[in-house]
């Protein structure tokens, strides 16, 4: 879920087919992942000319930051092996 | 008899050195605290319960610091220590001092489970029980209390030092520049009794390596802010991009 967080972040949103191959998924596992984000309101589904895309919403890049701050502090006392 | 410990002999400095390290402890097992709950990984519990016992046994500490502690004479108990012998003041002063010396242990010792990923209770239980023969060893022998947090500290940075290595990060610097200081400071404790200065220094150098420890909370807030700006920033570009189609 983090990857398919982070290349939100890192891009304007992305396509499904950008995001399976960033997170390494086959296009039905991505699916449950998708689903959990958009239901927990990280990601937002976005249509543009009969496209779909996928952006981060506001709550996902918090979430991402908070993720950022705990890694670091796990890092700097090597509490890290889940990251 | 001269006083082991008192406000007389720096002026309460030792106390204010106290209750900063305290707040850093603090701050540390609090955040921990924290991301156990975002994270349910039970590492930070324990990681957040050590220093939050460290943070207790500063308190301790400060009592023992306001209040006068006179040295008891091993020949004259014959090892074994009376509460006839000791004044109110006395008792406050001599209980605290178990204290702090029995949360600091188990504080550090806590920090050691995580560190070297013992999950074993047994093994866990038979530490504790050193510990514990260790304070009590130590009311008669007090340089055995910080001969054994130094062991401790010592296990505890050859980690921070691999940690170190492998990220080279200025946060893994700062943590093991932090603890590295703090037993220097408990060397520096071993040698109290008899060189009262020693125990001055060491309180300072104390004061240091938990300021590390609180540059290393700072740093980590601060780079939030920082990714927060940048992130917020791409953001909104993103949004008036999309806008702009």
């Amino acid at each position: 879920m983090k990857d398919i967080l982070e290349t939100l972040r890192k891009g304007r949103g992305a396509k499904i087919t950008h995001l399976i191959y960033q997170a390494n998924l086959s296009n039905n596992s991505i699916k449950p992942y998708i689903d959990n984000l958009i239901k927990n309101g990280l990601i937002k589904e976005v249509h543009e000319k009969d496209k779909r895309f996928f952006v981060l919403s506001e709550k996902g890049m918090e979430f991402l930051q908070e993720f950022d701050k705990i890694k670091t502090f796990s890092e700097s006392y090597g509490l890290n092996e889940f990251f | 008899m001269p006083p082991l410990l008192s406000i007389g002999d720096f002026y309460g400095i030792d106390s204010i050195i106290e209750i900063m390290t305290f707040l850093v402890s603090f701050i540390v097992a609090y955040y921990s605290n924290k991301v156990y709950k975002i994270m349910k990984d039970p590492k930070y519990r324990l990681f957040s319960f050590g220093f939050l016992m460290i943070a207790i046994s500063f308190l301790f500490k400060i009592i023992v610091n306001l209040t006068i502690l006179h040295r008891i004479q091993i020949q004259e108990t014959n090892f074994i220590i009376t509460l006839a012998h000791l004044r109110n003041i006395d008792l406050i002063s001599f209980f605290s001092n178990v204290l702090y010396k029995m949360f600091s242990l188990i504080g550090f010792l806590f920090l050691f489970f995580v560190e070297t990923r013992t999950k074993s209770k047994e093994k866990m239980f038979l530490f504790l029980y050193l510990g514990i023969l260790t304070i009590f060893l130590s009311i008669y022998f007090d340089f055995i209390f910080h001969l054994t947090l130094v062991i401790i500290l010592f296990i505890l940075i050859t980690h921070f030092y691999e940690n170190y290595n492998e990220f080279k990060s200025s946060n893994t610097f700062t943590v093991l520049a932090g603890f590295a200081i703090i037993l220097i400071s408990q060397i520096f404790f071993i040698f109290e009794a008899t060189h009262p200065l020693s125990y001055l220094i060491g309180e300072l150098l104390m004061l240091v390596g938990f300021c590390f420890l609180l540059v290393n909370q700072i740093k980590i807030k601060n780079e939030q802010k920082k990714n927060q700006a940048r992130s917020s920033e791409r953001h909104l570009g993103n949004i008036k991009k999309r806008q702009g189609r």
